[in-house]
């Protein structure tokens, strides 16, 4: 037999990647998920989780920040993204790059720095969901202003220039134009910084001095005891997960959504 | 053609051929392999840190590692080649998912309760006799270690939760490191006469709020909440019963429903009052003033009283309670199918006194390692190691007194005269506490396999907010509302269902017609 080289050729690495690394772990929390602690098939992880009050509030409590977190980085990101791609100014990319910048430096550098800063100002230790919400404002917000600012980069020119041609004044050409246009970028934003904000537990230990608990705290915890448990956690967390980037539209295959994703 | 062909294959042979002969020089040998699984930064890694002794010395003045030197006598000692395999863990529960992921090691280095939960799972295999036989010289461990920790080693059983399991501790461990808990405190700030009166129970105390921290772990957290809870009847104890310790030990180890229900109120109420839980940020918090008081291993607090000093303007000090504090220790076990004598070997050589001392000055923790008086070359090393740290001259020092470490290295000369501030509130208290201070530590026990689940729950109860359940409900309710109202707009226009009526005259066209 002959081999014949395509190029199709060139995907199995990238397969064999996916089969091991994605789809052979994510069996193996199925697995764990659904059995007791004999290895026996079992609801009883199911079972226990939703009826325990702490573990559904800790659920909602990741929520609620993941929400506020990603609520916050729009409102922030999305005037800067605005400004940047529409303005005429020469060099622009200079005000993108200080924004960006943050993400070269070690991430856990960067949450030192803040912690110090919290301490300085006299907050740490006062106001831990704050700490750890401002923790993660400032960790995700380039997740949120590029997206943004390549969607927005890629609206026409003409589309203003009609908008004013035919009357529309500014709020009118914002609703009607930008806003629509740049939805696929707000989509992509919003899945990029809400999932990261829901486990990230190293800004809530940090900031919060550990008072915080979010979701990938429990996780993380469960698996130094009970893996089981451990696994029906970070199960459902994947259905939420899942949830929300399909409801953000995250699985559309437009042209434009792709182009916005980084 | 063909020419090139040989030519490039006679290339390639002769570029396999090192490692051919590699491979076969290693088999012909037969050089063991040491598995080794330790707490991070718990072994002397030798560099600039390490302690200056005359061993051998690279030509830039910094010194091997350890493992090295092991590596150098082991083949000196017994005519084989070994090599170590080097590797470490964070937590206690992290090796344990290590071995249950099938990894397996010759040596491990967990904390007294994970050894307990190894021992009553069946994971480990025993010392051998010979190891606890003084005539053989490099048995260093047996000859070197301190009375004081071979006797609790020997006097403990080991799997307390089998009544007919006699063993004790030193059939399967030897021990490494040890130490007691307390508070690291800034004394601008916190006033002696509050700790002594309230000791742990300083966590809850309202002056404090937002000044103190804990651990985060819950056996930690656990300790101190029942020190609170049970400090009456402790101090109802009589001191000078000889079954003092073992009814101290009942109740710091009590993990019955009861308990844990009296526990969960007074954690909670630590919860509403402390700084937070740390694993290691609450050393730099103290130092830069942050916080007063940190919940600290003896090791840790050595190490922070150390760079306070080089600080100025911040005095940190170690207090261990009066009431009860807990003595920990880490200990050398081998799993089932280790390689026993090379595993040993490596406890023995650990257990040199030179060696000793050497790891305790790197990574500050004491050893267990006493010293041998009738040993010319090694004997007193440790002991005159702690001397050169602590000891004074009575005649010149300001407040010098004679503190008593006899009861630790089993010898008279370990009375020595220190500074009183050492003595009693800082690195030395820390370092080498009295026999009296030991005598009020209780050891924490593996709860087993049914408390440790209850208490886990405990412990996520206590670190997460816990809404009421009509909270919930509402805000679940209000999720799936909004859930709801997305998929409305996205989805609502080609559902027929959701479409306005057709005005008079025009009539409704199915989605799929439209298309």
């Amino acid at each position: 037999m002959k081999l014949h080289f395509s190029r199709k050729l060139l995907g199995i690495p990238y397969a064999v990647f996916l089969l091991f690394f994605v789809i052979i772990p994510m069996l193996v929390i199925l697995f764990y998920a659904f059995t007791d602690k004999e290895m026996h098939l079992s609801f009883g992880n199911f079972i226990q989780f939703f009826s325990d009050p702490t573990k559904l509030s800790t659920i909602v409590y990741s929520l609620v920040i993941a929400f506020i977190t990603t609520a916050v980085c729009l409102v922030i990101a999305y005037p800067v993204a605005y400004i940047l791609a529409r303005s005429k100014m020469k060099k622009k990319f200079v005000i993108l790059l200080l924004f960006v910048t943050p993400m070269w430096i070690n991430f856990v550098l960067r949450i030192n720095a803040i912690r110090e800063l919290l301490g300085w100002i006299g907050l740490l230790g006062e106001a831990n969901y704050f700490n750890t919400i401002f923790g993660m404002v400032y960790d995700f917000l380039p997740f949120m202003i590029l997206p943004l600012y390549t969607t927005m980069l890629k609206i026409d020119e003409s589309l203003y220039e009609a908008s004013s041609d035919l009357g529309a004044g500014g709020f009118t050409t914002f609703t009607r134009i930008t806003l629509p246009l740049s939805m696929p970028g707000i989509a992509s934003g919003i899945t990029m910084v809400f999932l990261p904000s829901m486990t990230n537990y190293v800004v809530s230990d940090m900031l919060g001095n550990s008072k915080v608990t979010i979701i990938g705290k429990f996780i993380y915890e469960y698996f130094g005891t009970n893996w089981h448990m451990g696994s029906m956690v970070a199960l459902i967390l994947l259905i939420v997960v899942f949830l929300s980037t399909w409801l953000t539209g995250g699985f559309r295959e437009d042209e434009t959504v792709r182009g916005a994703n980084l | 053609m063909r020419k090139k062909r040989i030519g490039a294959l006679a290339l390639a042979s002769l570029a396999a051929l090192p490692t051919l002969l590699f491979t076969a020089g290693c088999s012909g040998e037969a050089e063991i392999v040491l598995r080794v699984f330790n707490w991070e930064e718990y072994i002397d890694l030798g560099g600039e840190d390490s302690y200056e002794y005359d061993y051998e010395v690279n030509e830039d003045g910094s010194a091997p590692p350890i493992i090295e030197d092991f590596e150098e006598w082991y083949e000196e000692t017994y005519g084989t080649p070994i090599r170590v395999e080097y590797s470490t863990f964070g937590t206690n529960e992290d090796m344990y998912n290590q071995l249950q992921l099938g990894d397996t090691y010759d040596l491990l280095c967990p904390s007294e309760y994970m050894i307990m939960k190894l021992a009553a799972e069946d994971y480990l295999q025993p010392y051998e006799e010979s190891f606890f036989d003084p005539e053989i010289e490099e048995n260093y461990y047996i000859r070197n270690v301190s009375p004081y920790i071979r006797n609790m080693f020997e006097s403990n059983r080991i799997n307390k939760k089998d009544a007919d399991d006699t063993s004790t501790w030193s059939d399967y461990a030897a021990g490494y490191m040890w130490g007691v808990t307390g508070f690291i405190y800034n004394t601008s700030y916190v006033q002696l006469d509050d700790l002594t009166d309230l000791g742990w129970d300083i966590m809850r105390a309202p002056q404090y709020k937002n000044k103190v921290t804990t651990k985060d772990n819950v056996r930690d957290s656990y300790f101190v909440a029942l020190a609170i809870c049970y400090r009456d009847e402790i101090e109802a104890l009589d001191r000078s019963d000889p079954e003092y310790g073992v009814k101290l030990a009942e109740i710091m180890n009590r993990t019955d429903d009861e308990t844990i229900k009296k526990v969960e109120e007074i954690m909670l109420e630590m919860d509403e009052n402390i700084y937070g839980y740390e694993t290691d940020t609450g050393k730099a918090d103290i130092v830069n003033g942050n916080i007063w008081l940190n919940f600290a291993w003896s090791g840790d607090a050595v190490y922070a009283m150390d760079l306070a000093e080089e600080e100025d303007g911040i005095s940190l000090n170690f207090f261990i309670p009066e009431e009860c504090a807990n003595l920990w220790f880490d200990g050398w076990v081998m799993p089932k199918g280790a390689n026993t004598q090379a595993a040993q070997a490596f406890v023995n050589f650990l257990s040199r006194p030179d060696n000793a001392v050497r790891n305790m000055y790197y990574i500050g923790y004491s050893g267990v390692i006493a010293g041998d008086p009738n040993d010319e070359e090694y004997g007193s090393m440790v002991l005159d190691y702690v001397k050169d740290c602590y000891a004074v001259d009575p005649e010149e020092a300001e407040d010098p007194v004679e503190y008593d470490l006899s009861y630790f290295f089993g010898d008279e000369s370990a009375v020595f005269y220190a500074e009183r501030e050492q003595a009693e509130y800082r690195q030395l208290h820390a370092h080498y506490p009295t026999e009296e201070v030991t005598k009020r530590c209780a050891v924490m026990d593996y709860y087993g396999e049914e408390a440790n689940e209850s208490i886990n729950e405990l412990w996520s109860r206590i670190k997460s907010e816990t809404l009421d359940t009509w909270a919930i409900v509402v805000i679940c309710v209000g999720i799936v509302l909004a859930v709801a109202a997305v998929l409305l707009i996205r989805f609502g226009g080609k559902i027929d269902f959701f479409r306005l009526p057709p005005k008079k005259g025009y009539r409704l066209v199915r989605q799929q017609n439209m298309k």
